[in-house]
């Protein structure tokens, strides 16, 4: 008789062991820096990388990612781009999936449906799909309109960071779900999600409807684990850290590499395990991250 | 008091006599004046609107102060969610958005009111400056009742005759009809805000035209620092300042950190 269920809770180390050269991944909010920091710590290349803000600047800065597919790059702090990101557009470094939030989610939505693609009506009339011909303008057969036939944006893995899993990888998240975080998990062959704390089985039960993610293929017990970005019910961003991290990848963009290549190998690089990387931050100023 | 405001309060307050009670008002990031805008109009004569920012619904008319966001993406907004979505639900239900309002601004925006969020250059694979990206404005500006450019700079470089790339269709080519001939359904542009001036679109070409100037700003400087020609009608008056106490409900309750004033 075979009478155990299989158990889905994983290191960060092993989770960022799934991803390969030249994979698509998508990447949740806030950002399950856990793993992503994993990802740069094995020098993983060619990555299509769905993704915003800033931890897809750091993933480009970090030399893994070759194409980008976001609706937005914009940073806080004064930049409305952040600043690897830029650089590497313009220099034609990376290439860039243009898109939009509407479209974003109707492609990850085809992928999900298995469909060829998906009609959407969001950037007809615009330069979008000039400057992605992936994006098809089309006359419907049914009322003979304009529309965008979106393809389908397939995921090899999707990573996400939660509130609370069992260890049969039954998600719950704190006040919903990131932003096209469950859009990807759908579009994703395989879905991994870091938490806060893993619960007992019986606490998903209590309240099933509350469960985002049923059964993700892996979960990462990861506290602090979207450092330095928020994580709802837990902590706020470390502005101070991103901050730092702007200010290196900005003087980057502008020719000199110095501090950013000191900032990813002291944060990225250099701490083995998420444990590790915590110590370095400090128990001090993870604590002075409180919500309220 | 009412003699001292800044220009940012003077666009917030503008925009808030703008919005009516019962719409549903979606502001992004990176948008003070259109913060600060919903807020008040909210707290001043808006107790049915509904704010909708990072995913959460709220009607927060009841609270004593609205701050604005410390930072973009603060997600401790959550706590007056009466309801939560995911971008997906978000843009699930599109239909019914006549009476929605949204904010957009742009690196680029054209007479038309067609803005720019790819970047500047004619190499779309070598671009002289990426921006940011269109984030949701092509779906926002196609199904939204109406909508306002905000922009934070009024000079050639942004107020340009064409636009590097278009990532939102406002009014297009021109003409009353630019919409409803492409099946774009909403309302479209109905003003863009500068720090110096507010225009909006004549009727039958929609070309922008402008409507006021601010306190202390000249008809000409407005000229001078858009880069394309602006309908200016025989009589330009000035943009309307703020009453005393919306003032007051904008400093005490909804801009505490005076981020408006900076």
């Amino acid at each position: 008789m075979n009478t155990k269920r299989r158990e889905r809770i994983i290191d960060e180390v092993e989770a960022a062991s799934w991803i390969s050269d030249g994979m698509t991944i998508a990447i949740g909010q806030p950002t399950p820096m856990a793993v992503v920091r994993q990802i740069i710590r094995r020098k993983l290349k060619n990555l299509t990388v769905v993704d915003s803000g800033f931890s897809l600047d750091l993933l480009i800065a970090a030399g893994c990612v070759r194409k980008v597919v976001s609706y937005y790059a914009g940073g806080g702090f004064g930049t409305p781009v952040t600043p690897s990101f830029r650089r590497a557009a313009e220099r034609g470094e990376i290439e860039v999936w243009e898109c939009e939030e509407g479209i974003l989610t109707t492609g990850l939505q085809a992928a999900a449906q298995a469909l060829p693609f998906l009609p959407w009506r969001g950037g007809v009339g615009t330069s979008l799909p000039e400057v992605n011909r992936d994006l098809k303008v089309f006359t419907d057969p049914i009322s003979g309109e304009t529309l965008i036939a979106v393809p389908p944006i397939n995921v090899d893995v999707a990573i996400l960071h939660a509130a609370v899993a069992d260890a049969f990888g039954n998600v719950q998240h704190f006040g919903g779900p990131g932003w096209i975080d469950l859009f990807m998990a759908r579009a994703a062959d395989r879905t991994i999600v870091q938490v806060e704390k893993i619960v007992a089985n019986e606490e998903i039960r209590a309240d099933p409807w509350k469960t985002t993610v049923p059964g993700a293929d892996a979960i990462v017990r990861a506290p602090f684990g979207a450092h330095p970005f928020y994580s709802r019910g837990y902590y706020v961003q470390d502005n101070e850290h991103l901050r730092q991290y702007n200010d290196a990848a900005g003087s980057a963009a502008a020719g000199d590499g110095k501090a950013l290549t000191a900032f990813i190998e002291r944060y990225c690089r250099a701490p083995a395990t998420h444990a590790d990387y915590l110590e370095l931050i400090g128990v001090k100023r993870l604590l002075s991250l409180h919500e309220y | 008091m009412a003699d001292d405001f800044s220009t940012q309060e003077l666009m917030a307050v503008y925009l808030a006599r703008e919005l009516n009670d019962g719409e549903i008002l979606r502001v992004g990031v990176a948008t003070p004046v259109a913060e600060a805008a919903v807020r008040l109009a909210h707290l001043m004569h808006g107790p049915n609107m509904e704010l909708v920012f990072l995913g959460v619904r709220m009607n927060v008319a009841h609270l004593e102060t609205i701050p604005m966001p410390a930072f973009g993406w603060d997600r401790r907004v959550v706590r007056w969610a009466e309801s939560y979505s995911d971008t997906g639900h978000r843009f699930d239900r599109v239909k019914g958005w006549d009476n929605h309002v949204f904010f957009i601004g742009g690196i680029q925006v054209d007479p038309h009111g067609n803005t720019n969020l790819i970047g500047i250059g004619a190499d779309y694979r070598r671009l002289k400056f990426r921006g940011p990206g269109s984030v949701g404005t092509p779906t926002l500006s196609t199904h939204i009742g109406r909508y306002y450019i905000v922009l934070n700079n009024h000079s050639p470089r942004v107020l340009v005759e064409k636009c590097d790339y278009i990532s939102a269709y406002g009014w297009g080519a021109g003409g009353a009809d630019a919409r409803t001939r492409m099946g774009i359904r909403g309302g479209g542009p109905k003003y863009c805000l500068t720090p110096l001036a507010v225009m909006d679109f004549a009727e039958d070409t929609k070309r922008m035209r402008l409507k006021s100037v601010h306190p202390g700003v000249s008809v000409d400087t407005v000229k001078r620092e858009t880069g394309f020609a602006l309908e200016i009608p025989a009589s330009v008056p000035a943009t309307p300042a703020p009453h005393p106490d919306e003032l007051e409900v904008l400093r005490t309750r909804v801009d505490l950190a005076g981020r408006l004033r900076r």
